[in-house]
């Protein structure tokens, strides 16, 4: 009888040391990247801190602002641009989402101080002065956030096995940044994605959602084409389990954070494969009506806001 | 005490393949589109068995499609969009490396016969893009997307225009055909017709700066933007040509995520009335079989899947009869019906039969077939 207990014991023991070693990169990457402390002033006034309160009883809707950046040398480490901003409303049991681009050219007054393009907050302040910066000036409330940087998303793809698109037209820019291999980090290259329906692999999709050169929507068209991309993620990240979450920590190893812990992100997954794509409202705060091109500042060519409008749009969305 | 030492002995390494039987056991369960990678086409049997001849492309790499098995053809490069000369012993195909694509004439294995175009060059502002090679029906002149002229003293854009060159010429007796919207991308897709006539794809721009997808009708040189076959609002592309020149396959999506699968009649100068043979899927480069009863494409396989070969038996036409009388499913705006058009009898629902499964096949480059 005790030679059966031990054995059992002992099988215990190993199976238990097998599973702990599968997810020991994901409780590695749970302790590092997830659930990270952000604060957020809370007030017009910069430099008071307080933690944030995220939000409110499993099932509540909750806002997530995602952000991307550049990650290569240009920059210090944490004080990078925010190419990429945008604010991803989920009802879990409304089983609806939105989503809303804001322009990375656009001229704000900065939790930190002074006024500058939004996309600097981060490089400025972290995450939790973009936080800040977007929840002043948009008047939302933000429960998480997740940065992710473009090494970042083209691993995440290529372990997605890539993403299904349909190109609306042909994708060229003659001056597509060449920051990725390294070399010279200001170098520039020459990328054309061509029209139709294709499978697009991590880096021809960061090429697509990057590139803006050629687009008779600048900027605006770019967030457009980074919601299609996101929504392609999702349709591939719906078919992910449990049994996948080393292999995504080990390509988003160094190139995610998330104010998210590993719980809420485990419920994202399920609210990702519950909802259909006809009850996802993508929002792009196209010029002229939410913002106009103006004069430049200091040399940058800046979007100025139409807050009547923008902030109609978010008070409708973004209760 | 032997004993105890001798049960620890063995119960070490059945400890340790318990643990990574677990381990294993985890690993196994990964989702499938985690683990799906593309198969080489010639390690897979195609479940149906295609006539005659097909050639399609995976990942830069060349296959040609006979008698229910694949065989890679061409050298190691990055090459897409094969076409055949309407005599069907040459390719012509696109070859991409760095900052630039050129056209290449191929013989039916691979083998490059000449280059035709060098776009090419040290200097990144240089370099040019070639796509989309079709060969006009009399085999003379050679079709294809081209990014000249470049922008100027304006933001770094670029957007195709149809070109022409002689198949037998050089690039410099080159002529531009279009005149694109600049900031699209421009145009593409060229599908010569007999004489100097050629269908092409448009993209514009409509007053909310929505970019839309529209097939156009050059009927002489010189009229640099055509005339509108399918409407606006449809966002037609990808034309393919049945082999009689009757009937025009293609892809239209109204501006959305998903695309449908839709042919008309055509009489050399207007569509009839689009039949929708498919619906709701990423469906893309049509492409007619060699007797003109069926179409290959390509699309996803499910959520998981990669870009698979379909065929599609295209519902039998009905008499040539003078004037339109079947209710469209749904028909094209801008071109409107005209009275000499076959219209083809309402269709059975085709069903798409799966040709090839796990492979990935290039979506963009459509099956060039004889």
């Amino acid at each position: 009888m005790r030679l059966v207990i031990l054995t059992l014991f002992c099988l215990l023991l190993s199976g238990t040391a097998g599973v702990a070693a599968y997810f020991l990169p994901v409780v590695v990457a749970g302790v590092g990247q997830t659930g990270q402390t952000v604060v957020v002033p809370p007030s017009d006034s910069p430099g008071e801190k307080v933690t944030p309160t995220p939000s409110t009883s499993p099932g509540a809707p909750f806002t997530v602002l995602l952000l991307g950046s550049d990650d290569d040398s240009k920059f210090n480490a944490d004080h990078v641009l925010t190419q990429s901003m945008i604010l991803v409303r989920v009802d879990p049991a409304g089983k609806h989402v939105t989503m809303m681009s804001i322009p990375r050219d656009l001229w704000v007054p900065l939790s930190t101080g002074g006024s500058a393009k939004i996309d600097a907050a981060y490089a400025y302040g972290g995450a939790g002065a973009a936080i800040a910066t977007v929840q002043r000036n948009f008047h939302v409330h933000i429960d998480e956030y997740a940065w992710v940087g473009l090494k970042g998303l083209i691993k995440m793809i290529d372990l997605l096995g890539g993403v299904d698109l349909f190109i609306t037209n042909p994708v060229l820019d003659d001056a597509y940044p060449d920051d990725i291999n390294g070399g010279f980090l200001y170098g520039y290259k020459t990328v054309a994605v061509l029209p139709g329906a294709q499978h697009l692999d991590g880096s021809h999709a960061l090429q697509y959602v990057r590139s803006r050169h050629n687009d008779i929507n600048g900027d605006f068209g770019r967030s457009a084409r980074q919601q299609e991309v996101l929504l392609a993620m999702k349709v591939k990240a719906s078919t992910l389990n449990a049994a996948d979450l080393p292999d995504i920590v080990n390509a988003l190893k160094g190139e995610f954070k998330t104010s998210m812990g590993l719980d809420r992100v485990r419920s994202l997954l399920s609210v990702a494969s519950g909802f259909d794509l006809a009850n996802v409202k993508q929002i792009v705060l196209y010029a002229p009506f939410y913002t106009n091109y103006g004069p430049q500042i200091s040399g940058q060519s800046v979007i100025y806001p139409h807050w009547p409008q923008i902030l109609a749009v978010t008070r409708e969305n973004f209760p | 005490m032997i004993l105890r030492r001798l049960s620890a002995i063995l119960f070490l390494p059945l400890m340790i393949a318990f643990g990574s039987g677990a381990y294993l056991y985890l690993g196994s369960l990964k989702s499938k589109v985690v683990k799906t990678r593309a198969d080489l086409p010639t390690v897979t049997k195609p479940r149906l068995v295609l006539p005659g001849t097909m050639f399609v492309v995976q990942d830069g790499r060349l296959f040609k499609l006979k008698d229910g098995g694949f065989t890679e053809i061409g050298t190691v490069g990055d090459w897409s969009q094969p076409t055949l000369t309407p005599d069907h012993t040459r390719l012509v195909a696109v070859l991409r490396s760095g900052y630039s694509s050129d056209l290449y004439l191929l013989d039916l294995d691979g083998h490059v016969l000449k280059r035709l175009t060098k776009n090419d060059s040290r200097i990144v502002d240089y370099n040019h893009w070639a796509f989309y090679p079709r060969v006009s029906p009399d085999g003379s002149t050679l079709f294809y997307s081209y990014d000249g002229p470049k922008h100027v003293d304006s933001a770094p854009g670029d957007d195709l225009s149809i070109w022409s060159m002689p198949l037998n010429g050089s690039q410099y007796q080159a002529r531009r055909r279009t005149d694109p919207y600049w900031y699209t991308g421009g145009d593409v897709s060229p599908v010569p017709l007999a004489g100097t006539a050629v269908l092409f794809v448009q993209h514009s721009i409509d007053p909310s700066t929505s970019v839309h997808s529209q097939i156009r009708l050059q009927t002489r040189l010189g009229d640099l933007v055509g005339k509108p076959l399918t409407s606006l609002a449809d966002d037609c592309s990808q034309p393919a040509l049945s082999p009689d020149g009757t009937q025009l396959a293609m892809i239209c999506t109204g501006g959305k995520q998903s695309a449908r699968l839709e042919v008309a009649p055509f009489n050399g100068t207007s569509l009839g009335p689009a039949r929708v043979l498919l619906e709701g899927g990423l469906y893309a480069s049509p492409a007619w079989s060699p007797d003109g009863q069926a179409l290959a494409y390509f699309a996803p396989s499910g959520a998981a899947g990669h870009f698979e070969l379909w065929w599609l038996a295209v519902p039998v036409v009905a008499t040539p009869s003078p004037t339109p009388t079947a209710t469209p499913a749904h028909a094209p705006s801008a071109g409107g019906a005209a009275s000499s058009i076959v219209v083809p009898s309402l269709p059975s629902t085709p069903v798409p039969v799966q040709v090839t499964q796990g492979v990935d096949l290039t979506a963009t480059s459509p099956p060039a077939w004889y």
